[in-house]
């Protein structure tokens, strides 16, 4: 297994259970009210979308010249 | 995923008195609270000016160059390792979960999860830096040979620093945590770390995808 | 406490007064009270506007000549290099957000003080910190920045060391502004006293949180901007050099993202002064509060869509010059809508002619003037032609020098009274403002003319100019010598300020018969402002009505209040507004 191979695989676990669990702590986060709870909302929100970047870089389909 | 009505009903209880904790401390405090939080989130606000302003610079140079990555003597450079790129975000998005579950448990009274999260965040992010130092020294190009090493060193170094102050602020946070500083009610550095720690996180959704995706 | 007849309970919260401060550092080197840092951005920027003004002086005798010898070249490129820096980022920001700003506002709103005072401190002394980083840059072998205010590299990066320390010392004073803004954006959302609602607010208030959105939002731009210069400069980084993929021009958007809005900082707390200073000394209510409020917020957020205005004839493409031209158009129109309803303001309304009034009229002319050959160059055709030559050099300096610093001056003749607790002569101050007008006009007025036959700025040298215009030696020196009178009017300031302090008329809490908060309470204010938070029941402006104040700490404050005994000059009677 190359090194590239191993990067991806860790990536593409990585980004399901991360994103995974972060999606259900935003929908935990959903009805708490005040300024602090709706900036975390929003930035796991980016965040989770950072996670499906990463999954879509770890199958090839985005990234810089990607075959 | 089946949830027991009474794994529901005690999830229901915490939230409800981690709410009540909030609500119920002196009015001077929740005041102090309110205005710090709108002074934190408006300092993350020029933050993100800050970053917007590099990432100008890098879209302008980027969209005026002939060619991308750039030709310095001769070649053309190398595009950025995606596969490394994405492992590193991975461990940097793992980090603001982790981040949220120590906020949580430490709302929730659970002082031992809280270490738990909060060391295992401190952890991940040096994880993140030294990826970092690693693609530094195995980058294809240099900080002063090119636009293309001008842009990804200097956002990317001034994120890095990013990282390594909120780690900091979290090593303090953490000590500070342990002796006593803050109470169930009262923690609004805690509230402070995780919010610079997620929006350190967002900007490198940003960053990747500009420099690995693109 | 007296809870009893307190009928708004949560505001109990910050009822709270700290302890006093105690020795003299706590007191007025260290403080954390913003009337006293206040009072210390005052004393820096008078002393850094007169040293910047004497490298302007020194500018004005080496153009005594066409040739001049006075200085050699590279030092009169340092001189309108520091003289312009100096200006814009260690007197007028100073000037008008920290000094006024901080003075004024917090009273306005019925606040104990900003939101963070540690962090106003902090923001104050970055200020000297920055100004001794940029002067310690004369001593280097290559001299203080030498490339203009504007240090465009690449001639910024060859010209020496001296960027570095620019970079360095701007780097600092925008930390200082950003907090600054921080600050008063805090205090406005979340220390307003019960029952002032966003349309009850002071125009003041409302121009320093439209001045404090600028700050905090740009300035992080400018030290985008520096750092990349710094970068350049210190470690050969190419963003700005074109042989290595980089580009000049990307260094001129970066700046002049920021620069453009900085102007709108120097501005809108002026036009806030203004809006002040019109109403009491008209004896009238201000015409048109909301569009005035509202116009400051939208010249706010259009002033950051405009930056290319600047750089129209550095190689930028048509497409976006056109978009800029029009934007900029647009502008004028919340400034129009501001200017007049000033002027309506002023129709029908009783004018007492003190110093601030004189002032606040004048600027009315002066500003208007400036504003008119801005829109001039607005244009991109005509910009052409004047980009880089006097005429640009005039319109700044009158909508800066006739707009800015002569509504300061109206806001520092205003709350000086509330600040020390003294009246400032009259006499003194009438003198003081014609020196200031008089020489305004005779400095900038030639130079409109001068750089529509081409006389070009940033040269140490005019003769080439001078063989084609020969009455251009004439009219420099004619603006060499009235710019000296413009010195002697700041002059003035400062010895009307040490007399006053020692014997001039002791001000009662409100001489000049005003009627927002800050002019409640006595003067100067105790550390803690206010003993009890103020109600307010409605708009400040109205002269017809009683005081819309409740819970004032002078229970025995006249509902209808009129200039006292100390705003007229001596021997008047009171009936002034009778």
């Amino acid at each position: 297994m190359t090194a590239a191979l191993l990067e991806r695989t860790i990536a593409l676990i990585g980004s399901l259970i991360v994103g995974g669990t972060a999606t259900l702590q935003l929908r935990n986060e959903w009805p708490v009210g005040g300024l602090a709870a709706d900036v975390t909302k929003l930035l796991l929100g980016l965040m989770i979308l950072g996670c499906v970047l990463a999954l879509l870089a770890s199958l090839d389909i985005l990234g810089a010249f990607a075959s | 995923m089946a949830v027991s009505a009474k794994a529901r009903s005690s999830a229901f209880l915490e939230r409800a008195s981690v709410e009540a904790r909030f609500h119920d401390v002196d009015p001077v405090y929740a005041e102090t609270r309110d205005i710090r939080t709108l002074g934190f989130v408006l300092f993350l606000l020029a933050d993100c000016i800050l970053f917007s302003s590099f990432i100008f610079a890098y879209l302008y140079l980027r969209t005026s160059a002939p060619v991308w990555p750039p030709v310095v003597d001769g070649k053309q450079i190398e595009h950025l390792d995606v596969a490394f790129g994405a492992m590193n975000s991975i461990v940097l998005f793992g980090s603001g979960v982790t981040m949220h579950f120590a906020l949580e448990s430490w709302k929730n009274l659970k002082k031992a999860a809280f270490n738990f999260w909060i060391v295992l965040t401190i952890a991940l992010g040096l994880g993140f830096l030294s990826g970092q130092a690693h693609e530094y020294l195995s980058a294809p190009m240099t900080w002063t040979g090119s636009s293309f090493g001008a842009s990804f060193f200097t956002l990317t170094g001034l994120h890095g620093f990013h990282v390594f102050a909120g780690v900091v602020f979290l090593t303090v946070l953490a000590i500070q945590a342990n002796r006593g500083v803050y109470t169930g009610s009262k923690y609004f550095g805690l509230v402070a770390g995780t919010l610079y720690w997620h929006f350190v996180d967002v900007i490198w959704v940003l960053l990747f995808f500009l420099f690995y995706l693109w | 406490m007296d809870v009893a007849a307190h009928p708004v309970e949560q505001h109990e919260a910050h009822d709270h007064i700290h302890p006093a401060p105690t020795g003299f550092i706590q007191k007025y080197v260290f403080s954390i009270d913003h009337k006293v840092i206040a009072i210390q951005y005052f004393v820096t920027g008078l002393l850094f506007m007169l040293i910047a003004g004497s490298f302007a002086e020194l500018m004005r005798i080496q153009l005594w000549n066409p040739k001049g010898t006075f200085m050699d070249y590279h030092t009169f490129n340092q001189m309108f290099t520091m003289h312009g820096t100096v200006m814009v980022w260690l007197v007028l920001i100073p000037l008008v957000t920290g000094s006024l700003g901080n003075l004024v506002m917090p009273l306005q709103i019925g606040a104990r003080d900003v939101a963070f005072p540690w962090l106003n401190m902090l923001s104050f002394w970055l200020i000297p910190v920055s100004g001794l980083i940029l002067f310690s840059a004369f001593l280097l072998p290559d001299g203080a920045p030498a490339a203009g205010w504007t240090e465009y590299p690449p001639i910024s990066i060859q010209q020496g060391t001296g960027g570095i320390f620019y970079c360095l010392a701007i780097i600092v004073v925008g930390i200082s502004s950003t907090l600054t803004g921080l600050n008063f954006l805090v205090t406005i959302f979340k220390m307003r006293a019960p029952g002032m609602t966003w349309t009850r607010m002071p125009l003041f208030t409302w121009a320093t949180f439209a001045t404090a959105l600028i700050n905090l939002f740009a300035t992080v731009a400018l030290s985008a901007a520096l750092l990349a210069l710094l970068f350049a400069q210190a470690f050969n980084v190419p963003f700005f050099d074109p042989a290595r993929g980089g580009s000049p021009i990307l260094y001129q958007h970066m700046f002049w993202f920021y620069s453009h809005p900085a102007v709108y900082i120097f501005i809108l707390p002026a036009f806030g002064v203004i809006s002040e200073v019109l109403p009491t000394f008209a004896r009238k209510t201000i015409f048109g509060y909301k569009m005035i409020a509202f116009s400051s917020l939208a010249i706010a957020i259009l002033g950051f869509a405009v930056w290319a205005h600047h750089m129209f004839p550095s190689g930028i493409a048509p497409w976006l010059q056109i978009p800029f031209m029009i934007l900029t158009y647009l502008i004028g129109i919340p400034t129009g809508i501001k200017i007049f309803s000033w002027m309506a303001t002023l129709w029908g309304g009783r004018i007492q002619f003190t110093t601030p009034m004189m002032y606040a009229l004048a600027f009315l002319g002066t500003f208007s003037f400036g504003g008119i050959t801005g829109v001039y160059l607005a244009c991109v055709p005509v910009d052409f032609h004047e980009h880089g030559s006097y005429f640009v050099v005039a319109h700044f300096h009158y909508v800066v020098g006739g707009g800015a610093v002569a509504a300061f001056f109206a806001g520092f003749y205003y709350w000086f009274p509330k600040a020390t607790g003294r009246m400032l002569s009259e006499k003194m101050g009438h003198l003081s403002f014609w020196l200031f007008m008089i020489g305004l006009t005779g400095t900038f007025m030639p130079m409109h003319w001068l750089g529509l036959e081409g006389m070009p700025r940033r040269y140490a040298s005019y003769e080439v100019f001078a063989k084609a215009f020969p009455d251009a030696v004439f009219w420099n020196r004619f603006e060499s010598l009235s710019s000296s009178l413009m010195v002697l009017s700041v002059l003035l300031v400062a010895i009307n300020i040490i007399v006053s302090l020692r014997s001039g008329r002791r001000a009662g809490n409100n001489p000049w018969g005003a009627r927002t908060l800050e002019w409640m309470i006595s003067s100067p204010a105790p550390y803690y402002n206010f003993k009890k938070i103020p109600i307010v029941l409605d708009k400040p402006y109205d002269f017809t009505q009683p005081l819309p104040y409740r819970n004032l700490d002078d229970e025995h404050q006249d509902p209808y209040p009129v200039p006292s005994e100390a705003a007229l000059p001596r021997g008047a009677t009171a009936a002034v507004g009778a």
